[in-house]
């Protein structure tokens, strides 16, 4: 790879870029930014009215609702009497000392609508009133503490931690003792606990906290500005995840328009032969991809700079963010490197649309749905959002969180990239072969065909002193397991967030996942290779293939224990999906379950799958699913003796 | 058929992004069990009278706050409350500390609810100072049911799931009409005894069709799951008319730079802005929408559908009158 020719594709990409968008595209697209921004705000601040009128109340002049429901953009005042509720033509009817309603979801839903707006009435009134202790006689400090006696078997790692990190926020946790907030826990709104009494405006949108609409994005600053929770007792906010919602936006949605222009990019070379040209040029693939690559990861990174920089401007008036800025760099790679994957898939737009919309779906899921869980717990921090989140929260941030946090999506993106890359040559790329070809091409491109010493292992060669020339496919088959870990792991952690808040039963649906996807990493390649031809059919290579698959997985899989050692001991679900059960226990048995037994088992099923793939597709399915079965088997085994 | 495929996935997805939401939205709907407070201090009194007021509540004196805490600790109670009468500028005030577990799926829930026990505490106290105010606050309505997905199903499920299948319908537009122009294979139908305009139509008038359908589908759904949707038809032609002008904005576009990359970049950005500067209108589509199914219509929600329709019809034809001046060899 050379930085010189890579720069130059990366000019071209910018100034000509095969059919770019030219000037005015541009000036119409800023425009319509212009606008949007324009329009944002009103957005935000959650006076769009959606419900404006969806109710109709009939209401005595006399009634001391009267007021109350004419404050309600919800409710549209008709005329009417006790009938008119009867007919269906009005839903409540308020006379004083009696309120009608129709006996219907919408005539209790307009019935709770006026307790509510009752409430939000009164506080309004209140506020106005001089004797503010007579008007709000109860001020509330909500703390939140860790609950002791939970779980407490399954915490391995975070005793010590929790020592040297729990000092770091100041406050007067008169009684914190063993209680006391650890750096990890999760425990996001501080417990200081100075009551102000009321909630004082925050500076930016809608200070009131009531939020209770269906837009519902009302006290959006305030919650990051007031650490505690103290007020009057309506002020109280739940932990609800509003404010993770409106950021996975903010930061995710520029990134799918930034997609389309870069799979568009990458597909258009691959019509009409046009990137014929550039690869028959004297530049690397390398050279090219990362050329064509660099300008939108750039234009991402200044865009979510921007981003997140206004974003600590409006909420703590200051500039900062440069560790969210760090923690979204993974997002952005890994939204770039799955489209660059996909448009190597993908035969035509529509199916690249596809392809960007799944692409958008999923990695919105996963950076999003872990960061709902913000204030809740270990979870969380599978999304990078989270650190985000929590900057802005001004919580501290441990290196091991960040760590765990950014290091699957930039893996990932890594293998996304690599697997595109295998794709990138002359006679995959303006081949008509459909996605299911495409994936196994893609997985066979790093195997090397038999004879000849490769780059690695010509290396390795003068290093070591046996040849291990001959043993080139072996590894390369384990390597690619390995390489496939990361995107094993971002699964894993995906379907650990979706799955966690369904109780027992996710458990066992994460084992099943597991069991899918590691049986699919260990084997598809394998299977990707027979079909190829690359491998003699004998019953000893495919063994061999399977020990080589299943060493490879087990090596990367303990290397990756990372991932237990920080952030997710405390979640029982979390034990079961990421370590394939280990079991603190007398350190030899430890040890052996620790080593032994996942190494026999990462071995047996990948054998089990290797034997079926040399066959063809059907008794590669029954391999892979007798595989999965084992998988489940044990993996259920070691649970259920562990729990 | 990928079309079909693409808008069932994410159909899929977002009706699960839905219930997830709901449920957070509601995290008292998702589980009813009881929560377990210890009271401590000196306004217990109060606090016990307001726990009869608030359902799925139940309190427990507890001497010290210490004890309490202990309790909380072992896990046999759910959150702590610690009160206090602190004097406040001539009157008493009541200082609450309320503890609830950190990290905890239930925090929310516990959360909820113990906003509304203090907030019935506010209540009861306010009624003790009620002479302090110079106006007495509006009574709250008794309780009659619960019923609290009513506004969210109506004004934000019903609006996504029906616009969703509009905005894409453009977007697909975009995508075949440029890829035949990229990819050269408008000449070949060109060669086939149809015009341009047909070409065209044909191409609109399918993704037309098919986000209503789609609309319809969504309603019947939502209706055997006993949300009931008025007014049907109505809406339906208003989706109609939404998604023709999503298509006649992805038609443009497309025949206008003919390169999918910027018609793809424009045509989501202008249908973003398109969708947010509805807010101008005196009604957004979306309430449009959740009026037309909750029977609440007026005179204007229909005005809105007329006028959309009206909206639609005319620039469909302004823009088939463009697409038929157009010269298929400058394509």
């Amino acid at each position: 790879m050379r930085p010189r020719k890579l720069l130059r594709i990366a000019r071209w990409e910018v100034t000509k870029n095969a059919g770019g968008v030219d000037r005015q595209t541009v000036v119409i697209a800023l425009v319509a930014l212009a606008l949007f921004t324009l329009v944002v705000p009103f957005v935000m601040s959650g006076e769009t009215g959606l419900d404006e009128g969806l109710y109709r109340v009939s209401v005595d002049e006399d009634s001391q609702f009267s007021a109350v429901v004419e404050s309600e953009s919800a409710f549209a005042v008709r005329d009417g009497d006790v009938k008119a509720v009867e007919s269906g033509d009005v839903e409540l009817y308020i006379e004083p000392g009696l309120i009608t309603f129709a006996n219907t979801t919408k005539g209790v839903a307009a019935y709770e609508q006026l307790q509510s707006s009752v409430d939000r009435y009164n506080n309004r009134e209140l506020r106005q009133e001089v004797n503010q202790t007579a008007a709000f006689p109860v001020s509330v400090v909500l703390d939140y503490r860790e609950q002791g006696g939970l779980g407490e078997s399954l915490r391995i790692a975070d005793s010590e931690d929790e020592e040297s990190e729990s000092s770091a926020e100041t406050g007067d946790d008169s009684d914190g003792g063993e209680t006391e907030r650890s750096g990890e826990s999760g425990a996001t709104d501080g417990t200081d606990g100075d009551s102000s009494g009321e909630s004082d405006g925050s500076p930016t949108l809608d200070s009131d906290g009531s939020g209770s609409n269906g837009g519902g994005i009302g006290g959006f600053g305030a919650s990051f500005n007031e650490e505690s929770v103290s007020g009057s007792p309506s002020d109280i906010d739940p932990p609800f995840p509003f404010q993770s919602l409106v950021l996975a936006f903010l930061v995710v949605i520029p990134l799918n328009f930034l997609i389309q222009a870069y799979g568009s990019t990458i597909l258009s070379e691959r019509t009409n032969r046009r990137g014929e040209l550039l690869l028959v040029s004297p530049v690397s693939r390398f050279d090219i991809i990362g050329g064509k690559t660099l300008p939108y990861f750039l234009g991402g990174m200044v865009l979510e700079s921007v981003i997140v920089a206004g974003l600590f401007l409006a909420i703590h008036g200051r500039p900062g963010g440069f560790i969210s800025i760090l923690a979204v760099t993974p997002l952005v790679l890994l939204f770039l490197s799955a489209t660059f994957l996909g448009a190597m898939f993908a035969r035509s737009f529509k199916e690249l649309t596809f392809v960007t919309v799944t692409i958008t779906v999923t990695l919105t899921s996963y950076a999003f749905v872990p960061a709902i869980f913000t204030d809740v717990g270990a979870v969380a921090l599978i999304s990078p959002l989270t650190l985000l989140v929590r900057e802005l929260q001004t919580e501290t941030i441990a290196i091991s969180e960040f760590v765990f946090s950014t290091t699957p999506p930039l893996l990932c993106s890594g293998v996304f990239f690599g697997l595109g890359a295998g794709l990138y040559r002359e006679e995959d790329m303006f081949d008509q072969r459909s996605l299911r070809g495409r994936v196994l091409d893609a997985l066979v491109g790093p195997i090397p065909a038999t004879g000849g010493t490769g780059w690695i292992t010509g290396r390795l060669d003068s290093i070591l002193p046996v040849n291990i020339t001959p043993l080139r496919r072996y590894i390369a088959v384990g390597g690619l397991t390995v390489g496939l870990i990361p995107f094993v792991f971002v699964v894993q952690l995906l379907a650990i967030a979706l799955l966690f808040a369904l109780g027992e039963i996710s458990i066992i649906l994460i084992l099943i996942v597991v069991a899918v996807v590691e049986e699919l990493a260990k084997s598809l390649h394998i299977y990707a290779g027979y079909t190829h031809g690359l491998f003699a059919s004998g019953r000893r290579t495919a063994l061999f293939l399977g020990v080589a698959s299943g060493v490879g997985f087990f090596i990367a899989e303990k290397v990756a224990l990372l991932a237990q050692l920080v952030g997710l001991p405390e979640l029982a679900v979390a034990d079961a999906g990421l370590q394939g059960g280990i079991i603190p226990g007398p350190a030899g048995l430890t040890a052996l379950l620790f080593l032994f037994a996942p190494l026999l088992l990462h071995v047996v099923t990948a054998a089990i799958s290797a034997v079926g793939a040399r066959r063809g597709k059907r008794e590669y399915t029954l391999a892979v699913g007798l595989a999965m079965l084992v998988h489940l088997g044990y993996n259920l085994t070691v649970v259920s003796t562990l729990v | 058929m990928l079309a079909i495929c693409i808008q069932l996935f994410i159909a899929g997805f977002s009706s699960f992004l839905v219930v997830g939401l709901t449920s957070l939205y509601d995290p008292q709907s998702v589980d009813g069990s009881n929560i377990e407070v210890a009271v401590s201090g000196d306004v217990e009194q109060e606090l016990l009278e307001a726990s009869t007021e608030v359902q799925g509540v139940s309190v427990q004196r507890i001497a010290t706050r210490d004890d309490a805490l202990e309790l909380f600790d072992n896990g046999d109670v759910d959150a702590v409350i610690s009160t206090s009468s602190i004097p406040a500028g001539g009157a008493s005030k009541v200082q609450v500390e309320a503890a609830v577990p950190a990290e905890d799926l239930r925090t929310t829930l516990i959360v909820v609810t113990i906003r509304e026990l203090l907030t019935e505490l506010e209540r009861l106290e306010r009624v003790d100072r009620v002479d302090y105010l110079e106006q007495a606050p509006v009574e709250v309505p008794q309780d009659v049911g619960s019923s609290s997905y009513f506004g969210f199903t109506y004004t934000i499920l019903l609006p996504l799931l029906l616009f969703l299948p509009a905005f894409i319908s453009g977007s697909i537009v975009v995508d075949s009409l440029t890829e035949e122009i990229e990819q050269g294979t408008l000449e070949l139908l060109r060669v086939s005894p149809v015009s341009l305009v047909d070409i065209v139509d044909g191409k609109a008038v399918g993704m037309i069709a098919i986000a209503p359908i789609q609309a319809g589908v969504w309603m019947l759904l939502l209706r055997f799951n006993g949300t009931s949707i008025q007014n049907m038809w109505l809406i339906l032609l208003f989706v109609t008319a939404i998604t023709t002008l999503t298509v006649v904005v992805g038609t443009t576009l497309g025949v206008v730079t003919g390169q999918r990359r910027q018609a793809q970049l424009l045509y989501s950005l202008l249908a973003v802005l398109l969708f947010g500067s509805t807010l101008v209108l005196p009604e957004h589509p979306a309430s449009t929408v959740a009026l037309l199914a909750v029977d609440s219509a007026t005179i204007v929600t229909l005005g809105h559908v007329v006028a959309f329709t009206a909206l639609a019809i005319g620039l469909y034809l302004l823009v088939r009158q463009y697409v038929s001046h157009l010269d298929a060899e400058s394509l």
